[in-house]
C-alpha cells in the first residue's frame, strides 16, 4: 500500500495547500491502486479514469493560482452507484439499469464537483440500496477487504469496501435503514447519516421516500464532517429538504466533549431478545471509558424498545419500496435479482391502514425518543450484532426476520448518527458504536467521534490486500 | 398494542396476491407468504387505536422533527 492513498482527507488537504502534493499525484496513486487490487473486492462498477484526471488536474491548475473551492478540492471520491451522473451510466446494481446514462448529476454530486473533488468512479451496491446480494447480478458483490470471504455489509457495500481498502478517500452512501452505518461498520470506516433533510437526496434512486438519507463514508470521523462541510445544505428540488443554518462540520470535530451528556442505549443491545458478541460489548463498554476520559458524562437511559423502531421503519420501507418499482416488479420482474423481487413485492400485501398506523407510530417514536434524550446531547449504542456474514452463505430474502436492525431506530426518528470504529475482534473484524445527535446537531456527533479517534490507536490498522 | 390479526392461510394469501397484479410464480408466493406472516407477526407491536387527532404528516417533513 501506498502511502498517499492512506492519508486521511484532512492530510491530504493540508499537503495540497502547502504544496507538497498535487491532486494529479493523489489520484494516479488510487487509480494505480484500484488496478491493481479492486479485482479482489470488486468494489467498484465503474472507473472513471479520464475524467478523474482531468479534474485533478484542473484543481491543481485552480490551487496554483491560488484559488481554494474548500476541504474537498483535488480530493479522490466515489459515489455508491445510485447517485446519477452526467453522461456515466448509473446502474443501480441493477439490470433495470444496466445501461442508464443520466444527462445531470444528483446534486449532491454537482455540490462534490463545486468543491473540486475528484470522482474515481462509480461503486457496487446492494441492488436499488435494498436487495441483498446475490449472483443473479450484472456486477460482481463487493467483498469485504478485511476478510474476502465474508461480505462488507450493505447497502452501501461497495462505498465501505473501498474507503477501507484504501481505494478512495471518501465514498458517498445512501441510508434509509442502516446502509451507510452498516457497512462502515463491518469495513471499520467512519460513516454518518446526515438529519433527515440536510443532504440533497435530488437525482439519488430513491428506496423510501420518507426516510431516504444521503452521506458520506471516510477513514476518519473529521473526514466525514470535511464531507458533510460540501454536501450539507438545502435543495428546493427535495421537497423533504430543511433550510438548517450552515455549520462548519471541521471545527465541530475538534471541539472539547467536556461536560457533554451522553445517554447509553444499553438495552437495546444487550438485552433477553438479543445481545451483542462479547467482543463487541468489550468493545463498547471500552469506548464508554475512553469518551468518559475525554470529559464526556455517559449514563444508562432507557429508550423505547428496539422492536418498536425496527417494525415502524421496516412496514415504511416495504410499502414505499413497493410504491417506487410497482411498476418494473409488475411488467419485468425478471430483471431484478431474486431477494430484490420478493422485498419490492411484499408492498402490495400491506393496506393503507397499516401503513399509516407505521407512520403515526414514528411520530410517536419520535416524540418519545426526544424525551427519553432529554437532557443528553448524544445517544450512545451498538452498531451491529457481530461479525459479518460470509460471502458465500445462501442470501435471507426477508432479513427483517432476523434480529432487530440496531440502526434502524435514527432512521425512524430522522437524527443523524453515525458509526466509529471501536477496535477489532479476535476474528480481525472491526468493532463499532453508533452516536446519535439531536435533529441538526451533526457538531456534537463529530465532537465526540472525532475525540475518541484522537484517543484510540484503531485508525493506524489497514486492511491487507 | 394491536389485537393480533390471524396469519392467512397459503391458500388465503394466494388469492389474495390474485388481486394485487404482480405476475407471481409459485415459489415466490411462497416466499411472500413467509414474509407477509413474519411482518404481521412484528407489526403486533404496532398500535392500531389512534386518536382521531393523531393525524400522520402526509409528507414526513424534515423541519418538523427539530431545530438545533
Amino acid at each position: 500500500m501506498t502511502d498517499l492513498t492512506t492519508l486521511s482527507i484532512a492530510e491530504a488537504g493540508r499537503l495540497m495547500t502547502s504544496g507538497e502534493l498535487t491532486s494529479t499525484a493523489l489520484t494516479e496513486a488510487f487509480l494505480a491502486r484500484i488496478a491493481v487490487v479492486d479485482h479482489k473486492i470488486a468494489s467498484y462498477i465503474t472507473v472513471t479514469g479520464d475524467l478523474a484526471l482531468a479534474a485533478a488536474q484542473q484543481a491543481d491548475m485552480e490551487r496554483a493560482g491560488g484559488l481554494s473551492r474548500g476541504p474537498l478540492h483535488g480530493i479522490p471520491i466515489a459515489l455508491k452507484d445510485i447517485y446519477e451522473t452526467a453522461g456515466v451510466r448509473t446502474t443501480g446494481h441493477s439490470h433495470l439499469r444496466v445501461d442508464y446514462v443520466p444527462a445531470i448529476d444528483a446534486e449532491t454530486v454537482r455540490r462534490l464537483k463545486s468543491g473540486g473533488a475528484v470522482i474515481l468512479g462509480k461503486l457496487a451496491t446492494h441492488e436499488f440500496a435494498n436487495g441483498a446480494m446475490t449472483p443473479d447480478q450484472p456486477f460482481p458483490a463487493a467483498r469485504n477487504p478485511w476478510n474476502t470471504d465474508y461480505q462488507p455489509g450493505g447497502s452501501s457495500s461497495g462505498s465501505g469496501a473501498a474507503v477501507a481498502g484504501a481505494l478512495c478517500m471518501g465514498a458517498l452512501g445512501s441510508d434509509t435503514g442502516g446502509s451507510i452505518r452498516n457497512p462502515a461498520g463491518f469495513c471499520g470506516t467512519a460513516g454518518i447519516k446526515p438529519t433527515y433533510g440536510l443532504v440533497s437526496r435530488c437525482g439519488i434512486y430513491p428506496l423510501s421516500f420518507s426516510l431516504d438519507t444521503a452521506g458520506p463514508l471516510t477513514w476518519t470521523v473529521e473526514d466525514s464532517a470535511l464531507m458533510l462541510d460540501v454536501l450539507a445544505g438545502h435543495d428546493p428540488n427535495d421537497q423533504a429538504s430543511a433550510r438548517a443554518p450552515k455549520v462548519d462540520y471541521g471545527a465541530s470535530a475538534h471541539r472539547s466533549i467536556k461536560g457533554m451528556r451522553i445517554a447509553l442505549a444499553r438495552s437495546w443491545y444487550e438485552s433477553e431478545i438479543a445481545s451483542v458478541t462479547p467482543e463487541m460489548k468489550k468493545g463498547i463498554d471500552d469506548a464508554v471509558e475512553v469518551l468518559r476520559d475525554q470529559g464526556a458524562i455517559i449514563e444508562d437511559v432507557v429508550f423505547p424498545d428496539i422492536r418498536d423502531y425496527h417494525i415502524c421503519g421496516r412496514v415504511i420501507i416495504t410499502v414505499e419500496a413497493h410504491a417506487i418499482h410497482r411498476r418494473d416488479v409488475i411488467e419485468t420482474p425478471e430483471k431484478f435479482g431474486y431477494t430484490t423481487r420478493r422485498r419490492f413485492q411484499l408492498g402490495a400485501f400491506l393496506s393503507a391502514e397499516q401503513y399509516l398506523s407505521a407512520v403515526r407510530f414514528r411520530r410517536k417514536l419520535q416524540q418519545d425518543t426526544r424525551a427519553a434524550m432529554r437532557g443528553y446531547d448524544l445517544v450512545m449504542a451498538a452498531n451491529q450484532w457481530g461479525g459479518p456474514e460470509v460471502f458465500e452463505e445462501p442470501q435471507q430474502i426477508f432479513h427483517f426476520l432476523g434480529k432487530p436492525s440496531l440502526s434502524m431506530p435514527f432512521n425512524v426518528t430522522g437524527q443523524p448518527a453515525m458509526t466509529v470504529c471501536c477496535g477489532f475482534g479476535s476474528d480481525g473484524f472491526p468493532l463499532a458504536f453508533q452516536l446519535a445527535g439531536r435533529p441538526f446537531d451533526e457538531a456534537s456527533v463529530f465532537a465526540a467521534g472525532a475525540a475518541y479517534e484522537r484517543a484510540t490507536p484503531w485508525r493506524a490498522r489497514r486492511p491487507t490486500l | 398494542m394491536t389485537s393480533p390479526m390471524k396469519p392467512p392461510t397459503l391458500e388465503e394469501f394466494r388469492a389474495r396476491a390474485a388481486l394485487t397484479g404482480l405476475t407471481l410464480t409459485e415459489e415466490d408466493i411462497g416466499h411472500l407468504h413467509k414474509g407477509y406472516v413474519g411482518l404481521l407477526g412484528l407489526m403486533e407491536r404496532i398500535p392500531q387505536r389512534w386518536a382521531w387527532a393523531a393525524e400522520p404528516p402526509h409528507v414526513f417533513c424534515a423541519d418538523d422533527i427539530g431545530a438545533p
